[in-house]
């Protein structure tokens, strides 16, 4: 979608028409030809991207057009008669604060945004704030160096802050003891699910093993697991759409917060009718996440407690390629696995006692696949 | 990488938001600061077929304060906070937790509200949320205004009691007295990276309220209760076992790593609320 929008770059009002989606990166390089904004991660954790928005150092890269109407943005190219700018440009001159200067545009813009906000030179407190930059060739030194130094002169030069940083309050610590109130405002989340088993991983592969009963017979569960449409109709999410002897093709699509992905691929199903176990092999791809999964589900069906009830053991073991890939934060996944066993066994249950299932609960078994994929996700960016 | 084509809506008010959640029949995603979405649309993770930009609704920038709690409107910016910008419920906490998220240019733009709705399991406020005793309010299409409490809004990872249409619109927390201490103590590899483990306490001796949180886990923050109820009684830091033992009861599995973390974090939080 196209929309008008209007903003300020570095003193110059601008209206452009552009796709909502266009990076504020890209509306600066390719529209306004402002190359000195540099595109690194475009998933907010470099800092190459980083320009001042209404006079506050701010992502580009996730700063999307849609949201720009009436912003003023201050570049690289602009910070005409800027005093501190100036400065700083010169002692990260002096300093050898940059080598192929790559960083240096975004470097600059959070490094005026620390002088603005600090009236010491304190270098522990500078790398901090800085933290949010990365530059692969100087190791900091003459960039720390450089931002110390300019504070320093605004110090000499009695330069007041524009915008004061308050000391945060002192934290108040040691209480006598008490008895604590039982109305305590808080309480522990409800568990609903009895688990058993474990999380674990071999090399790139996930292992998720675990247990959980169902209210119906051994004998009458073991047809409806043994059944491949009866049995992915119960996994949220998943489409069976063709089943030739022991082979299957179909769909699942994930839904997990605002990941969405839609793995379409085959595989096949075979069973042990002698001991009542099975196993689910696949192989998908999400086209437009360009990722692809590789799974297998074991399962073996024994008796439950009681004669009216089965004990179901499960073993999920998958595994990611491409951009959901290459992590792996088996913890993750723990919480999540229940959710989704939880919403399988009602689904199981429901089916068995001849109900419907509940439609669009928008999670599905593979959806742990993705919680692991986010974890990928955190190492490249802190969002909040 | 660059997100899929999508729309992009910025509603005048919170009715007309709410509305517009209610009646469009795409696959629509409420976006305010973008700190997280903004990440997860580049990457195609995220690919909804529009956005509603609800950051300069002037109904969720609300920050008050009653004799009782302090209320913080749901798109006021980490840096707002970390800022001094909002009443403290207790000295300093929100301040200090919000000046270690992420980095100052994404804490410019993230806001508390999004933050918790994103619910995210490594994230500061969820945490800090549960331990404050806080409550979200919220409003629907049929201008249903409801109060969660923290501990039954975040459900898991990523999900929440929200319902499609349901926004929220401030975070209400208590205020705690003079004499009330607390600890937060978050451990990363690199600043601004999504924690490995965060512990968070809050102590009230006039209250009688003593909460101990450790987030980071595979879903909502877990709350420590009996850990908090001994610690109240003793006023002295346990030693890692007894944390460990308490979050071994939490029936969630944690390799030996995650475990040492967890309890490590803990135990400081612990430290800085209980040493004089």
């Amino acid at each position: 979608m196209k929309q008008e929008i209007s903003l300020t770059v570095n003193g110059e009002d601008h209206t452009l028409i552009v796709t909502s989606r266009t990076q504020l990166a890209e509306l600066l390089r390719n529209e306004l030809d402002l190359t000195g904004t540099h595109l690194g991660c475009e998933q907010g954790v470099c800092g190459a991207c980083t320009v001042l928005i209404d006079g506050k150092p701010a992502r580009s890269c996730i700063t999307f057009a849609g949201s720009c109407h009436g912003i003023k943005v201050e570049t690289i190219e602009g910070f005409q008669n800027d005093d501190v700018m100036d400065r700083l440009k010169e002692a990260f001159s002096k300093h050898h604060a940059l080598q192929c200067g790559f960083c240096t545009p975004g470097m600059l813009a959070t490094a005026r945004d620390i002088v603005e906000r600090f009236t010491s030179p304190d270098t522990e407190k500078i790398r901090y704030e800085l933290s949010g930059n990365l530059c692969r060739c100087t190791g900091y030194v003459g960039i720390v160096a450089a931002i110390a130094d300019v504070i320093e002169q605004q110090i000499a030069l009695g330069i007041s802050l524009s915008a004061p940083t308050i000391d945060v309050p002192e934290q108040k610590s040691g209480f006598a003891p008490f008895e604590p109130s039982s109305t305590t405002r808080a309480k522990p989340a409800n568990i609903t699910l009895q688990k058993s088993g474990k999380v674990s991983a071999n090399g790139n592969q996930t292992i998720v093993e675990r247990g959980f009963s169902i209210d119906h017979k051994p004998e009458v569960v073991w047809q409806h697991f043994r059944d491949l449409k009866s049995l992915g109709k119960c996994v949220p999410g998943a489409v069976i759409d063709n089943v030739d002897n022991d082979r299957f093709e179909g769909h699942v699509e994930v839904r997990f917060g605002p990941i969405k992905a839609d793995f379409r691929g085959s595989g096949t199903h075979t069973n042990n009718d002698m001991n009542k176990s099975g196993s689910v092999i696949g192989r998908g791809a999400d086209k437009g996440g360009q990722s692809n999964l590789e799974g297998q589900l074991n399962y073996i069906i024994g008796k439950g407690e009681t004669p009216e009830s089965s004990k179901i053991d499960v073993e999920f073991k998958f595994e990611i390629q491409g951009m959901l890939a290459q992590f792996n934060r088996p913890e993750l996944v723990t919480g999540l696995v229940d959710y989704i066993l939880e919403q399988f066994v009602q689904n199981c249950n429901s089916v068995l006692s001849g109900n419907e299932i509940k439609p669009g609960q928008g999670i599905s078994a593979f959806a742990l696949v993705v919680a692991i994929v986010r974890a990928k996700i955190a190492t490249w960016f802190k969002s909040n | 990488m660059k997100p899929v084509s999508f729309e992009y809506n910025t509603p005048a008010s919170l009715s007309l938001t709410t509305d517009l959640l209610v009646r469009t029949k795409k696959d629509a995603k409420l976006i305010s600061g973008g700190q997280s979405l903004g990440p997860m649309l580049n990457l195609r993770l995220a690919r909804p077929e529009l956005l509603i930009d609800i950051s300069k609704l002037s109904e969720l920038k609300e920050i008050g304060e009653d004799k009782s709690k302090v209320i913080i409107g749901a798109s006021i910016t980490h840096s707002t906070i970390e800022d001094g910008g909002v009443v403290e419920p207790i000295s300093g906490m929100l301040r200090y937790v919000a000046s270690r998220i992420a980095y100052r240019a994404v804490r410019n733009k993230g806001t508390i509200g999004g933050s918790l709705a994103h619910a995210d399991p490594a994230a500061d406020w969820v945490t800090t949320m549960m331990a404050l005793s806080a409550v979200i309010k919220t409003r629907t299409s049929d201008g249903i205004i409801r109060k969660i409490p923290m501990h039954d809004f975040m459900l898991g990872a990523y999900r929440t009691a929200l319902k499609h249409d349901e926004i929220i619109s401030s975070i209400e927390i208590p205020k705690y007295s003079k004499k009330a201490c607390w600890g937060y103590h978050k451990i990363c590899r690199k600043v601004g990276e999504f924690a490995n483990a965060i512990g968070a306490i809050v102590v009230d001796p006039v209250q009688k309220y003593c909460i101990i949180a450790c987030g980071a886990v595979g879903g909502a923050p877990l709350i420590l209760q009996d850990l908090s109820e001994s610690v109240a009684r003793s006023a002295a830091v346990p030693d890692i076992l007894e944390i460990v033992l308490a979050l071994e009861t939490s029936e969630q599995q944690f390799d030996a790593v995650k475990m040492q973390q967890l309890a490590v974090s803990v135990q400081r939080a612990i430290e800085k609320a209980v040493c004089k």
